[in-house]
């Protein structure tokens, strides 16, 4: 096979398919190459996707995305090994900031939509190479055998960014600039269960994130998002981690999901899907030097552009404004050698705004304080707090008798309070 | 459904299971590159790191059995000794997620 096309796409996840369907819907002839049998079959993310730039960028989610709820309820649970604190933020009013879905439905929605502009999107193919000329324009890509070539190209093969890699653009990934996510769908017998269960109305979600024992006390987290009859229910782990862990990584969003707080909410939901992915932790730091080179523009996970701060997390928004400039980049340049012009529009947007604010959020992310001290420090004082015996305790009583039982200083919980309020 | 009945772990092959697979168990997508190099690999992080428990250690050496890969990566980046030689599967094959 050897054909021509304006531009190839590889990967058709939020940030490709977004790519093609404002590339197709201005002429453009574009090409989407995918590895699974259908855009989403492999991808997998936590659970919640954020409106505010999805409005902007691509505002056609309004009216058909297969949003499965909106979230109304916000929880942050610390746990320790014998107890749990958890916050939760309600707003009185409903509103549509952000919702759960599932990333297979929500790509599989942007894949039509690109289709129906005229995108031609081709499966099952792994792409392996990226095919430059002799001056090191990049003009295609090879799978196997089959060359296909495109006057741009543009890379949204995601995390694993092996082309880049084989490319030299970018070094190897390494433990520090991702985390493993590994995660179950539970499915109830029905939506009212579920509802019931977390105390939500009709169509209200659910985002919850925890800290402290899911990790076993390492950096990354927890989470449970509330699909329509389904809930996500996964932990995430730092690849730094691989020599505290004890539980092995395999074993961890199981291990959540039988810890008596969240069996109890769960009971009787049946496992529908165990999946797993790596991703981004180090945000602008895992970046390639350059978003475009000659004839190669690089979007979404591939390029880094995922903002984690704990418990904000966001990709799809970012993968997905990153695919439109893209997109409006080889509108307005109309020559593959112009297209730094990507780089200006990133810098300008709150893509590279975003991550560069966050660029030193890593440092308490993945220090010790956040999940580890700190969940154990509350839960110890609230347990000391709710301790009624002989002598009821005071606010300051049961923090001095917490501080006396654990390595606690209190200069230490003032710094990294300090680094808390500077980074995140 | 009561909230209160028991909650029975499942072992990872049992959730693996659940899934829905297209697997090439003929053309393995991984390969371990020098298995000799994994006996003096003091920790194997593979081993536990892996999500799908693809890696498993037998004496001193590491066993990789591919056909139930969630291919997510973990492997190739934590692999001490860059001994893992990481593809995706070919031509559609290899896990399908439809509800994540």
């Amino acid at each position: 096979m050897s054909s021509k096309f304006d531009v190839v796409v590889v990967g058709a996840g939020p940030a490709g398919l977004a790519a093609a369907y404002k590339l197709a819907s201005a002429g453009f002839k574009v090409l989407v190459v995918e590895r699974g049998r259908e855009p989403g079959s492999k991808q997998v993310y936590g659970g919640r996707i954020y409106a505010y730039w999805l409005d902007k960028y691509l505002p056609e989610f309004r009216k058909d995305a297969p949003a499965d709820r909106w979230v109304r309820k916000e929880r942050i649970s610390l746990m320790s090994d014998e107890s749990v604190t958890t916050m939760e933020f309600e707003v009185v009013k409903p509103e549509k900031s952000s919702f759960v879905a599932s990333l297979a439905a929500f790509t599989s929605w942007l894949g039509k939509l690109a289709t129906s502009a005229g995108a031609k999107i081709v499966t099952e193919v792994v792409v392996d190479e990226l095919l430059r000329d002799e001056r090191g324009r990049f003009v295609g890509v090879r799978s196997g055998q089959d060359k296909i070539y495109a006057d741009y190209v543009i890379d949204a093969e995601g995390v694993n960014r092996l082309l880049l890699e084989r490319a030299g653009i970018v070094q190897r990934l390494k433990p520090e600039h991702v985390a493993v996510g590994a995660k179950e769908v539970l499915k109830f017998e029905n939506r009212k269960v579920l509802e019931d269960r977390l105390g939500l109305s009709e169509d209200e979600g659910l985002a919850w994130a925890f800290a402290g024992w899911p990790t076993e006390y390492l950096p990354g987290g927890a989470f449970l998002y509330t699909y329509r009859d389904s809930v996500a229910l996964g932990v995430v782990v730092y690849l730094t981690s691989w020599r505290q862990l004890a539980t092995p990584v395999y074993d961890l969003a199981e291990r959540l999901r039988t810890h008596p707080y969240i069996a109890k909410l769960v009971a009787g939901a049946n496992l529908q899907e165990y999946s797993a992915h790596l991703t981004p932790v180090a945000g602008i730091s895992m970046a390639p030097p350059r978003f475009s080179y000659d004839g190669l523009l690089i979007v979404g996970d591939t390029a880094g552009f995922l903002m984690h701060a704990g418990v904000l997390i966001r990709g799809v928004d970012f993968a997905v404004a990153s695919g439109v400039l893209a997109a409006e980049t080889i509108k307005e340049v109309g020559r593959p050698d112009a297209l730094s012009r990507y780089d200006d529009k990133l810098r300008s947007s709150f893509i590279l705004r975003d991550l560069l604010a966050f660029k030193n959020a890593d440092k308490v992310l993945s220090g010790q304080f956040a999940f580890d001290d700190m969940p154990k420090l509350v839960n110890a004082f609230l347990r000391n707090y709710f301790t009624v015996e002989d002598r009821p305790p005071t606010v300051a009583s049961a923090l001095k008798t917490t501080m006396g039982e654990g390595n606690w200083s209190l200069a230490k919980i003032l710094i990294n309070t300090m680094y808390a309020l500077a980074y995140l | 459904m009561s909230s209160q009945q028991a909650v029975k772990f499942l072992t990872i092959e049992e959730r693996l299971n659940v899934n829905a697979w297209d697997t090439d168990i003929y053309r393995p997508h991984i390969k371990i590159k020098d298995p000799d190099k994994c006996r003096f690999c003091e920790k194997k992080p593979c081993t536990y790191m892996c999500p799908a428990k693809c890696y498993v250690q037998q004496g001193d050496i590491v066993v990789l059995s591919t056909e139930a890969c969630l291919e997510c990566g973990t492997c190739r980046v934590v692999c001490p000794y860059e001994n893992i030689d990481w593809n995706y599967p070919r031509s559609g094959m290899g896990v399908w997620y439809r509800f994540s």
